[in-house]
């Protein structure tokens, strides 16, 4: 047994794996609707189009974290609304957006004076640098999102597989739809801020393509998605201690096994 | 439903097995204080004022951009059983910040440049510069503020500490005066810089250089030149004939190289300004500087 | 005397996209438990009704009153089946899942569904025939499966109104009869049915109403009195083609994607 706890003897690796593990879920969860809605860009889109907030952020100088956030909203309503009913689709509005917040963020750091520090390189953690505030963080708003989630799960269901639907039932379409981008963008910034864009990016994605394969309902997709999502941290991290490797890429890596299996498995069968 | 399970289960188990017998974790702490040094350079400088007394590691690897550096646990351990951790300071360890901060454990944390006042630049508003340890004669305060801070974590060593700088900073005093004297062998005005990015700031201002030009007037690896930066750097280069470029060795030498091209100027590529090399020619910091000058010399004479 | 409102009433209704009106000046009204055929040729405007009249689309001017109130008063109180073509087979539901989201509009936001909803969800799938395919995901099913399983959502919907969009169109007959009988079925209870289609046959002789339509209200009241000559040429102008012995033939001719349609009708 020593060999599993001896990791956890630093302070790191458990803040570490507590993280990881949290991240792992909430993106998992989410990550659901990202796979079933077509965004699997929208993770490393964010990460990118966060750049002008954290910019505009330093310049005020202001909390980098809170700058990042409100652009991530900005954008993520912003995709919402050229997206809106049969205007252009959400991949498209995205790929556009990440173009031009990049491109605005880039041309806002570039007229910064000297020294100005590598500025999305200052949100984006690392899985083994976690601070305990961080953990209260992502603890909490993972509690909160999840909750949401629980609430309007009949509502996203709706809204995600037959929007004609949700307008004959009376939903508030529009609305629960840009709910639903900005718990997104919540989650994909906290995440990047506490563990990394890498490996936020493919947590959003991985875990949720996995749990479709092996999955027929929404429900049991999104419980086996923050399974693989949990387990993938768990390996992943402990895989890097002993092999020396970089923990995200090991925690990414692990979930991509898990989705070849996954998908091997689902050949042989049929 | 089952038999997802029982695959991950069994994933699981392989995995498991297999690190199992993997690799021991890192050695337990050697015998005197364990000091640990964010980068090479420093590592080599601590070593000096810790003589035989303690063992200075070096966090980063030869080579490495501070920027770009990816930890694995074993490297975040290694902070974790450090009792005594050298950095720069001056936001030069930014982004190791998250990684120093919350490995866990206390220990004695020297920050090498403290007390001493970054360069005046009227232009900077964020961020200082903190290239300092291209200057021997800062270097010297780096050694005093390690010798005090080994002492503090170690008090029995004082006097060794305090001896080893000693005789540290007399060799730094000498390296100052080799490098007057090489620079003395530039025509003055001759004696002209062209950098990627900010770093020679420092050197430059000690030793009489003018610099003409930074290429990229950020620090940041976001930043891009625009095309009026680089027409900038042109003109700059052509109105005050700069017979050279010089880069660090982490940087991307495809700008300089087109602006070399543009002017005719040459592009020297082997500088070693953030990092010590594994053997010659920058195998210490004294090594470290004396290349740097006798490059910089060469080009420009 | 007491007047009871018509179940459906459209007044001088403009319906479009932003400044292209599809639909103008519509007026009519449609009695309880009337059984509608909305025709007309491509382009006519009859998806464009439909997605008025729950609600996808805000009129641009005129009014649309159900039970005598405007649109939205009245929670859930239409239904709609789309066409196939509008739906993600590949999402992670099964019929059961689909048909119950038809319980939604009743079940609020916290709730979840009671017995009573299992209930109209499991008599929904029978009555459409589906049952043994409760469990099934909707990527396995067959077009006239899938198109059975949508009707049984609208069914559980327990609306006071049915539209249905083309539901007739490449389906197997087995399901084309299990829809006629279901709007049998729902006419026994009242339930107003808007059907589009193009079978000029069908509207004929299988509903009490036919709608006409082509960017404005062409004719509406009785088959015998809409599918005459004279409405029919100024519907499908050129597509109608009149016999020497009094029958007419109307050759929809439609975007490459559907079959040529060839429709006699006396």
């Amino acid at each position: 047994m020593s060999w599993f706890l001896q990791p956890l003897t630093y302070e790191f690796m458990l803040r570490g794996l507590l993280a990881s593990v949290i991240v792992g879920v909430l993106c998992a969860v989410m990550g659901t609707y990202v796979v079933l809605r077509g965004m699997a860009f929208l993770g490393d889109a964010l990460a990118h189009a966060i750049l002008p907030g954290v910019a505009i952020a330093y310049i005020l100088r202001g909390d980098l974290l809170v700058g990042a956030g409100i652009a991530a909203v900005i954008v993520a309503l912003s995709i919402g609304l050229f997206s809106k009913q049969g205007t252009i689709r959400e991949d498209t509005a995205i790929g556009i957006l990440f173009a031009a917040a990049l491109s605005l963020g880039v041309a806002l750091i570039s007229s910064m004076q000297t020294y100005a520090v590598d500025l999305s390189h200052i949100l984006f953690g690392d899985v083994l640098g976690v601070s305990p505030a961080d953990l209260w963080l992502i603890g909490g708003l993972s509690l909160a999102i999840l909750l949401t989630v629980g609430l309007f799960y009949k509502q996203f269901l709706v809204i995600s597989f037959d929007p004609v639907l949700a307008a004959t039932l009376r939903l508030p379409a529009e609305l629960l739809r840009n709910l639903m981008l900005v718990l997104l963008a919540l989650t994909v910034v906290v995440s990047l801020q506490t563990v990394g864009v890498g490996l936020a990016a493919a947590m959003l994605v991985t875990p949720a393509a996995t749990a479709y394969l092996l999955t027929r309902r929404l429900w049991p997709m999104m419980l086996v998605s923050a399974v693989i999502g949990a387990l993938s941290s768990v390996i992943g991290l402990y895989v890097s201690y002993y092999w020396n490797i970089v923990s995200g890429s090991a925690i990414v890596l692990t979930a991509t096994a898990f989705f070849l299996l996954a998908f091997l498995w689902k050949r042989v069968r049929s | 439903m089952k038999k997802i399970f029982i695959t991950i289960y069994l994933t699981l188990l392989t995995a498991l097995v297999l690190f199992a017998c993997g690799q021991p974790a890192p050695d337990s702490p050697a015998a005197g204080p364990v000091v640990l040094a964010s980068t090479t350079f420093l590592a080599d400088i601590a070593q000096n004022v810790a003589g035989d007394r303690a063992r200075v590691e070096s966090l980063l690897p030869f080579g490495a951009d501070p920027h770009a550096y990816q930890a694995a646990p074993a490297d975040v351990a290694k902070i974790a059983e450090s009792e005594v951790l050298i950095v720069n300071g001056l936001e030069y360890e930014h982004f190791l910040e998250s990684l120093l901060e919350n490995a866990g454990g206390e220990r004695t944390v020297i920050e090498a440049a403290a007390g001493l006042s970054p360069r005046a630049d009227a232009e900077s508003e964020h961020g200082v510069d903190p290239h300092m340890w291209l200057d021997p004669n800062l270097v010297v305060t780096y050694v005093e503020n390690i010798r005090d801070g080994l002492s503090e974590a170690d008090p029995a060593g004082a006097d060794e500490y305090a001896a080893n700088a000693s005789a540290y900073i007399a060799q730094l005093e000498e390296l100052d005066a080799w490098i007057v004297e090489q620079v003395e062998t530039v025509p003055r005005e001759r004696r002209l810089l062209v950098t990627n990015h900010e770093a020679m700031g420092y050197f430059a201002e000690r030793y009489g250089f003018e610099i003409v030009d930074t290429i990229l007037p950020s620090f940041s690896s976001e930043a891009s030149a625009s095309a009026q930066e680089i027409a900038a750097a042109v003109d700059a280069i052509q109105a005050s004939s700069a017979p050279a470029i010089f880069l660090g060795e982490v940087e991307n030498p495809d700008l300089a190289n087109q602006i070399a091209a543009e002017t005719g100027v040459k592009v020297i590529d082997d500088l070693y300004l953030e990092s010590l090399t594994d053997g010659p020619p920058a195998a210490t910091y004294i090594g470290m500087m004396k290349h740097n000058v006798t490059r910089i010399v060469e080009a420009l004479k | 005397m007491t007047h009871t409102p018509h179940r459906l009433e459209i007044q001088n209704a403009s319906i479009g996209y932003g400044e292209k009106i599809v639909l103008r000046d519509l007026s009519f009204h449609v009695p309880h438990g009337a059984r509608v055929a909305v025709v007309g040729p491509n382009g006519a405007g009859k998806s464009t009704l439909f997605k008025a009249l729950v609600g996808l689309l805000p009129l641009q001017s005129g009014q649309i009153l159900i039970h005598g109130l405007p649109l939205g008063n009245h929670l859930d109180c239409v239904a709609y089946v789309p066409q196939r073509e509008d739906v993600d087979w590949r999402f992670p539901v099964t019929v059961r899942d689909v048909v119950m989201m038809g319980r939604f509009g009743q079940l609020g936001w916290l709730k979840r569904a009671s017995r009573r909803d299992m209930q109209i969800v499991q008599n929904s799938l029978e009555q459409m025939g589906i049952a043994d395919l409760a469990d099934y995901s909707i990527g396995q099913l067959s077009g006239g499966q899938q198109q059975r399983t949508f009707l049984a959502r609208a069914l559980a919907q327990e609306p006071h109104i049915l539209l249905m969009d083309e539901p007739f169109s490449s389906v197997d007959i087995t399901t084309q009869e299990a829809t006629l009988s279901l709007l049998d079925y729902l006419r026994e209870r009242e339930v107003t049915a808007m059907i589009s289609t193009h079978d000029l046959n069908l509207a004929a002789t299988r509903f009490d109403h036919v709608l006409l339509l082509n960017r404005r209200l062409i004719a509406f009241g009785r088959p015998g009195e809409v599918l005459a000559q004279e409405s029919l040429s100024r519907a499908f102008g050129s597509s109608l083609l009149v016999m020497e012995n009094g029958a007419m033939l109307v050759d929809e001719c439609c975007p490459p994607e559907e079959e040529h349609h060839h429709t006699e009708t006396k």
